[in-house]
């Protein structure tokens, strides 16, 4: 059930956030995006979430239009995705949201699953926490990914869940964003600014530049692309290289 | 529930009527209190559950009230059945407010009172069926079932107590399903909430119908009480303010603060003010709430509860199963 977005384009007042953006992702892949600060990314993945309604283009998932279809009709459709800026569920417990998730976004009731899935992300310990206000920043992210996971979706999109972590957090985070991969068997869209990251993660990368896809390739080629050394001048590109 | 709770029940049913049973001054207070309870525990169904403050649940008594009394007059419906249509007439009255769910906070409040303003000026211009503003008179009063004068204090009572005993059982019931938690999520997670597949609008419309249901019957029964309706008191400004007062004064977000509030200051502006100032006794309404505001801003409860804070009962979560069988 591929992604496929064609000439996407979000304005916002004089701000082109996006511009003919074209992105296909097939199946079972893992895509890394990257850019610069407010290249875009992340509103593209409101658009394909529902957030934000492109100016112009269309989009689809499978038989879903993104474009005019409700909000909660994607997740019903497999899209799943974390917030930049963790959006726990307020008022509720690290178990509830999950609840919540599964029985309105999978339209089911497991309890076992939910157990496996706070196993998984390491917060059975937390499980009764208000969401909201009792978790540390990487729980908060790792309840991201389960809200997203109980909804049992074929893509997930992950936005910088591994910022604003320490290394032994974020490597932890890794491994387990690998194994999501493997296991869960979901296709994936990261991103994230550390290029180690991206490269061991994905094996296809899309890089944003002021709201335009300026690369689309192997983690390797796209990080040599001039351009895209240029729009990240002094940042990682030059480092990995 | 827990044993509290049933034995205040079981007082009200057993005991009141043995002790009030004979003092129809007391009793019919009561009965206004309570219906005054009906609809602010209404309100709440859709402020603290809906996230969504009312001032216009006048609307929907008023709607429910004119049904059930036409109904029951005109058409000559049983009462107790034109009481349901009453409901469910106030229910069909909230969909053409419906639109005003797409407004957040002070403008859905607003909107909706414009509403209330509407439905009582349709009431006074539609003669023909409501008799305008000369209202109607000598509506069918509660019926006698199986012997039983419910149109009695005591049958009153008695009828306005289980309407609100049903009300505080549906109310726990959504609070407890995944609606409820989708609906307490919704609160300050409006997206995040939706992203996941929770149909918000669709959530928050179903608890405005749920809501106007129940301000509708009540404002049916209490139309068969007092036997007359006219469009300024069906759609009066006090059934719209008693509510969000009592929820106020009785504790926001909390299913017991606005029964309690609303019993509170009913027996309190009925027994005392009114007695201490004859005219405009309404006025210390203003100064107990902001009062409470001040000394007591999470509303009546902790302040009858501060004392016994130790024996406070810890939070409990709903077991799975209970919130399937409440979901499906
Ligand atoms: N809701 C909005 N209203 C107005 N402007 C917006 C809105 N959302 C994003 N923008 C603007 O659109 C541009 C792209 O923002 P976006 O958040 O997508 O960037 P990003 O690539 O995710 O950046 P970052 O790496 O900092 O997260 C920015 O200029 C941003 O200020
Ligand atoms: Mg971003």
């Amino acid at each position: 059930m591929p992604l496929r977005l064609e000439n996407i384009s979000v304005r916002f007042g004089g701000i082109a956030a996006l511009t003919g953006v074209n992105l296909e992702v097939a199946d079972d892949s893992v895509v890394g995006l990257v850019g610069p600060n407010g290249a875009g990314k992340t509103t593209l993945f409101n658009v394909i979430s529902g957030l934000v309604r492109p100016t112009e283009g269309s989009a689809r998932f499978g038989d879903t239009d993104l474009v005019k279809g409700k909000i909660h009709n994607r997740a019903r459709a497999g899209i799943g995705r974390t917030f930049q800026i963790p959006q726990p569920l307020h008022e509720l417990t690290v178990r509830e949201n999950l609840m919540v998730a599964q029985r309105f976004g999978a339209g089911r009731i497991d309890p076992s699953r939910i157990d496996e899935i706070l196993d998984f992300l390491n917060l059975t310990h937390k499980a009764d926490a208000q969401a909201a206000t009792d978790l540390a920043l990487s729980e908060q992210k790792a309840l991201e990914v389960g809200k997203a996971l109980a909804t049992e979706p074929k893509l997930l999109m992950l936005d910088e869940v591994l910022a604003g972590l320490e290394t032994s957090g974020k490597r932890a985070f890794m491994t387990m964003l690998a194994r999501l991969h493997r296991e869960w068997n979901l296709a994936m869209i990261v991103i994230e600014h550390d290029i180690e990251t991206i490269s061991r993660l994905c094996q296809r990368c899309v890089v944003l530049n002021f709201g335009k896809v300026i690369a689309d390739g192997t983690p390797d080629a796209v990080f040599r692309d001039p351009e895209v050394r240029r729009s990240y001048t002094g940042t990682g590109a030059a480092e990995h290289a | 529930m827990r044993a509290f709770p049933i034995a205040i029940v079981a007082a009200c049913y057993l005991v009141v009527p043995v002790v009030l049973g004979s003092n129809d001054y007391i009793l019919s207070l009561v009965i206004a209190a309570l219906t005054l309870a009906a609809i602010a525990l209404s309100w709440a169904l859709l402020g603290n559950l809906g996230g969504m403050v009312s001032f216009g649940h006048a609307a929907f008594f008023g709607v429910g009230a004119y049904t059930s009394a036409l109904l029951a007059k005109d058409l000559g419906v049983p009462v107790f059945l034109a009481m349901l249509a009453g409901g469910a007439g106030a229910a069909l009255a909230s969909v053409v407010t419906m639109p005003a769910l797409r407004l957040r906070g002070p403008y859905f409040a607003l909107a909706i009172l414009a509403y209330a303003q509407i439905f009582r000026i349709l009431a006074n211009q539609m003669t023909g069926v409501t008799g305008g503003a000369g209202g109607i008179l000598s509506i069918p009063p509660l019926p006698t079932v199986f012997g039983f004068d419910f149109s009695s204090k005591l049958g009153a009572y008695l009828v306005i107590l289980t309407l609100l005993v049903l009300g505080i059982l549906a109310y726990k019931a959504i609070r407890d399903s995944y609606w409820g938690l989708a609906l307490k999520a919704m609160h300050d997670s409006e997206d995040a909430t939706r992203v996941i597949g929770v149909p918000s609008t669709r959530l928050k419309a179903a608890m405005l119908v749920v809501s106007a249901f129940m301000a509708g019957v009540a404002g049916a029964f209490n139309a068969h009480v007092i036997g007359f309706l006219e469009p300024d008191y069906a759609f009066a400004g006090t059934w719209s303010v008693i509510p969000v007062v009592a929820a106020i004064f009785g504790g926001y977000r909390t299913l017991s603060g606005p029964i309690l509030g609303a019993l509170v200051i009913y027996l309190l502006d009925q027994l005392l003010f009114k007695t201490l100032m004859p005219q405009g006794h309404q006025i210390m309404f203003g100064v107990l709430l902001g009062a409470m505001i001040l000394f007591s801003p999470s509303g009546l409860l902790p302040l009858l509860t501060k004392p016994f804070a130790r024996f406070k009962p810890a939070k409990r979560t709903p077991t799975p199963e209970k919130r399937h069988a409440a979901a499906a």
